[in-house]
């Protein structure tokens, strides 16, 4: 009998032995009740149970998938970058392995493979070195000893220190491998073809000390050899710096244009070389500079005998596309190591003897002498300090009045430039201008002139004009008309009231340019005249091929007037010009008798001391105010 | 040493078997709230047994040898022939005194006793609502050390969870927490404790506690959990959230694991309190009981216990958990009987239903609260 039941049955049981059914029944009922509710706990603890699981499943679930996305992701994103360090690695310039510490390839690069023409079986990973030099070997892209190379290659890393050497090629090539140790005891090789950046820098070389243009040794080199030169110089031997330029380079230039010059220069150059042996430096400084070397001079008379021969070559007329080009070179020589012992020293010297020479008349050649040293130097410093003058506005006018002896008004003032140097004061334009014609301020200060003699002019009395001289270089400036147009417009001075002298020597050296110039400025209403008429040729061609407004008679006539021939020749001269249409002006009238003879001989205008000399702007703008009581005394 | 055991009953009035000549010197009672409330059949024992400690508790049903029986009072008298004995009592108001009580309890049994005398064990009984049965065991072996045995059980009120009374030397009452002390080398106390629950269901993260009252696992609130478990049931907790004790585990000692039934719940708070700590960031996993397993259960902690005083012959107190009477029902019994046959026939025991055991880890072997257990301890006494 089930033991519960009979545990129901004693406890249904009274003492007396009776069973009471109904507790008995009672007690069963609970038994099944509780066991029914045990059972539904059971079920439902199940039910729950499951479905708590499942969802723990579900997450469980969601979290892998997540977690597997991720780690998807991770190796998408590896793989990307392994995507991207493939396309760096493999294509780079260089060739690129990398080895582990028993020199087995861990990787290697596509450069490295296409730069010795490796199958690909050869540079699998894991291969040792030595297969791989091995083979390298056998095909003729690697030529020492494997075994050796490997030994002494592991030797170098082994202590920390990179390996780097250059190979040449048996095919021409140069490559530079580097080794570089890595801190598992492996290594990491580069190969880089450098072939092309070697001669990529001896082409570099060469332009450091060679001339593009000319293919003449440059500057440089020229001082490396001269320097080189000095120092073999064994006692009693001598050596001689020739130091050349070309007498109208700039002409050449100007006129026909850079690529002329370019040519002629080339032309020059190969003259030059054609002159000495090969062996010989033959260098161009710059511009139109050249430099030669002459390292064995048995006697001085050879440097002059070069001299001559390289003056008679260059003089020989260039063709330069069909047109005939003419040149001349000035030559300066200095001898080493009379003349310095120094490479610079010696160039100097030469280029102060080349100055001597282009002063002395150009077309010529002169040795250093020390004396010029001194008087160039002065030169020197003259053209810097001019150079700096018209920046510094160190220049200044003064007018020097020009009067009309038909109403005895000042009817002109002549504008004299002076120099106002910081040291030296006033300087005169004797002693600089032709220092500006040959360095080329003479332009620029002439259109400055120009511009501060029409701007003072346009404060005078109405009628009164202003005189302003043009050097030459000015006349054949081909910017002259348009020059003179701009002074005059921002001046706010009519054309009529500007008078421009110049000199025989301007219609002598520039013809056709020169007079369609001055017919231009004439059309303008600018005056014409012609200055120190009687000093030069006095060529009277040139009145006849322009019409000029006035003849300014040279001082040296008016000086003259005691002695007969000159009161001659003022007198032609006024009386042409008053047949020709032209003023005359009488220059450098000193007293009142000659202000009388020159009146009485028919000159239109006189200037000179006696009426004023030059002066400031101020004092000559009262002066032209003042005028009329001093008419009334010289009337 | 000599065992009379008595009972007391409503139709019978006190009766005893096996009564000795020799004056008791303790006298183990448990009885019902209701018949335990007025203090009469304290005042009844106490006339019986002038001389003896008086040790009672109110429970969830008494184990008399192999009944288990709602409407007596189970005793048995104690006489030791060379063991001292002393009794200690002390007030927990607020469970948050249970440490405090159990460090007083401590005190006063390690300072009493004779000289030549060493404590060698304790029973306590406890109030079972009003104690954090954990600090309560903490703070006793914080005294008396873990050498000595501490066994016992927390008061139980049927299925009711109203309130429990704890007597100690004097009339039961609440708040109660009353233990005596066995001094000298003649006693044996041997002890065992087993559930036989099994877990089912996922494995849950305390993620919100304080003390013994749990918020939540896994994030949500704990009550929720019981009452879809629950179901219909769910009416009936706290009594019926014994149908499921949670285990709880240290994931630092995965070792180290216990079993928690629930005392109280609060539908406001949404909280459920615990007979002891539920410590945050521990796993708890629901339980379930399965009849054999927890006879199975029963029978090993009666083996445990009989294992230390095989030699010598004794008594066995029972302490079982009201959460496996209630699973059992009618066949509640069969726990009973099966740790009697572990114990042998003639060895008289005695116990109750209560609302938490005390008894020593099996695993670790220091004394721990346990809850949905059977504990047996076994007292006994070398002849002299």
């Amino acid at each position: 009998m089930d033991r519960l039941f009979a545990r129901q049955r004693v406890k249904a049981t009274s003492p007396s032995g009776e069973v009471d059914i109904d507790a008995l029944a009672r007690l069963v009922t609970d038994a099944y009740d509780q066991a029914e509710r045990d059972r539904r706990r059971t079920d439902r603890s199940i039910a729950l149970m499951a479905e708590e699981l499942d969802q723990l499943n579900r997450g469980l679930e969601i979290l892998v998938e997540e977690r597997t996305a991720a780690v998807r992701d991770r190796e998408t994103r590896l793989a990307e970058q392994n995507l991207v360090i493939d396309a760096a690695i493999n294509n780079m310039s260089q060739a690129l392995l990398m080895f582990d510490a028993q020199a087995r390839l861990v990787i290697c690069n596509r450069r490295y493979i296409e730069m010795y023409d490796l199958p690909p079986d050869v540079v699998l990973p894991g291969k040792p070195l030595v297969d791989i030099l091995r083979y390298r070997q056998s095909t003729g892209s690697y030529s020492g000893d494997p075994e050796a190379y490997i030994k002494q290659l592991l030797a170098t890393l082994a202590r920390g220190e990179s390996s780097n050497f250059v190979v040449e090629q048996p095919d021409g090539r140069t490559i530079v491998v580097v080794n570089r140790p890595l801190a598992d005891g492996g290594w990491v090789a580069t190969h880089e073809d450098v072939t092309e950046r070697r001669r990529s820098e001896k082409i570099i070389a060469h332009m450091a000390h060679y001339d593009a243009l000319t293919d003449l040794a440059n500057r440089v080199l020229l001082r490396e050899r001269l320097a080189e030169a000095v120092a073999n110089l064994k006692a009693g031997e001598r050596l001689a710096v020739l130091y050349l330029d070309l007498d109208n380079f700039k002409g050449v230039n100007d006129t026909l244009g850079h690529q002329f010059g370019d040519a002629l220069l080339k032309g020059v150059a190969d003259r030059l070389r054609s002159c000495v042996d090969p062996k010989v430096t033959v260098a161009r400084l710059g511009g139109d500079e050249f430099a030669i070397i002459l390292s064995d001079l048995s006697h001085l008379s050879d440097a002059a005998t070069l001299a001559q021969h390289i003056g008679e070559t260059v003089r020989m007329s260039f063709d330069l596309s069909g047109h005939a080009v003419l040149t001349d070179t000035s030559i300066g020589i200095a001898v080493g190591p009379d003349d310095g012992s120094e490479p610079d020293e010696l160039l100097k010297n030469a280029d102060l003897a080349l100055y001597r020479a282009k002063a002395d008349g150009r077309g010529t050649y002169r040795f250093f002498e020390t004396e010029m040293d001194a008087s160039i130097k002065a030169r020197r410093s003259l053209e810097s300090e001019l150079r700096t003058a018209l920046a510094e506005g160190q220049f200044t006018l003064h007018y020097q009045p020009i009067l009309s002896l038909t109403d005895n008004v000042i009817s002109c003032c002549e504008a004299l430039v002076r120099w106002r140097h910081p040291q030296r004061g006033l300087i005169a334009p004797a002693e600089f201008i032709p220092v500006a014609e040959e360095i080329g301020l003479i332009v620029p200060l002439g259109e400055w002139v120009l511009r501060q003699a029409c701007a003072d002019a346009a404060s005078w009395l109405d009628g009164v004009k202003v005189a302003v001289n043009l050097s030459p270089i000015q006349m054949g400036n081909a910017n002259l008309v348009p020059t003179v147009v701009n002074a005059l417009a921002s001046a706010g001075l009519p054309a009529s009231r500007l008078e421009l002298e110049i000199t025989e020597s301007v219609m002598m050296q520039n013809t056709e340019a020169t007079l369609a110039a001055l017919h231009r400025l004439r059309k303008l209403g600018v005056k014409i005249s012609m200055d120190d008429f009687g000093t030069g040729y006095s060529s009277l061609s040139y009145l006849r091929r322009f019409p000029f407004d006035k003849l300014k008679i040279d001082r040296c006539f008016i000086g003259d007037l005691s002695h007969a021939d000159a009161l001659t020749i003022v007198r032609a001269v006024t009386t042409m010009a008053k047949s020709l249409g032209m003023i005359t002006t009488a220059e450098g009238v000193e007293t009142a008798d000659q202000l009388e003879q020159v009146r009485m001989l028919g000159c239109g205008e006189v200037q000179g001391y006696y009426i004023s000399r030059p002066q400031t702007v101020d004092v000559i703008t009262r002066l032209i105010s003042d005028y009329l009581p001093r008419q009334a005394k010289i009337a | 040493m000599h065992a009379e055991q008595l009972s007391w009953s409503q139709a019978s009035g006190w009766t005893s078997r096996n009564g000795g000549s020799a004056p008791a010197g303790l006298v183990l009672y448990f009885g019902m709230r209701e018949a335990l409330a007025s203090g009469a059949h304290y005042a009844e024992l106490r006339e019986k047994f002038p001389h003896a400690h008086l040790l009672g508790c109110s429970t969830g049903g008494q184990i008399h040898n192999n009944d288990e029986v709602d409407d007596e009072i189970a005793a048995i008298a104690l006489h030791f022939d060379s063991t001292a004995l002393e009794l200690a009592c002390a007030s927990a108001v607020h469970p948050a005194q249970s440490r405090i009580c159990g460090e007083t309890i401590g005190r006063k049994l390690a300072g009493q006793g004779p000289q030549d005398k060493k404590l060698a064990g304790i029973f306590v009984l406890s109030d079972g609502l009003n104690v954090n049965g954990s600090e309560l065991v903490a703070g006793i072996v914080s005294v008396v050390g873990e050498d000595v045995a501490l066994t016992g059980g927390m008061a139980g009120d049927a299925a009711l969870f109203t309130e429990t009374l704890v007597g100690g030397n004097g009339p039961p009452c609440k708040h109660l927490v009353a233990a005596v002390g066995f001094y000298g080398d003649s006693v044996r106390i041997g002890h065992g404790s087993a559930g036989g629950w099994d877990e089912f269901g996922p494995r849950r993260r305390i993620t919100s506690s304080q003390g013994n009252v749990l918020y939540q696992v896994d994030g949500k609130p704990a009550l929720d959990l019981y009452k879809r478990y629950l179901g219909e049931e769910a009416d009936g907790l706290p009594g019926t959230a014994l149908l499921f004790p949670l285990r709880i585990q240290d994931p630092q000692h995965p070792e180290y694991e216990l079993v928690r039934t629930v005392l109280a719940v609060d539908h406001t708070a949404n909280s459920m309190t615990f007979a002891g700590d539920m410590p945050e960031g521990w796993i708890a996993q629901l339980m379930h009981g399965n009849l054999d397993r927890l006879a199975a259960g029963a029978a090993d902690a009666a083996r445990q216990a009989a294992a230390g005083t095989a030699e010598c012959e004794g008594v066995a107190i029972l302490v079982s958990c009201i959460g496996r009477r209630l699973l059992m029902g009618q066949r509640a019994v069969e726990e009973v009987e099966a740790a009697s046959g572990e114990l042998g026939a003639g060895m008289p025991r005695l116990g109750f239903y209560s609302y938490g055991e005390i008894s020593p880890h099996g695993g670790s072997g220091v004394c721990q609260l346990h809850n949905q257990t059977m504990t047996v301890t076994v007292i006994s006494e070398m002849a002299a």
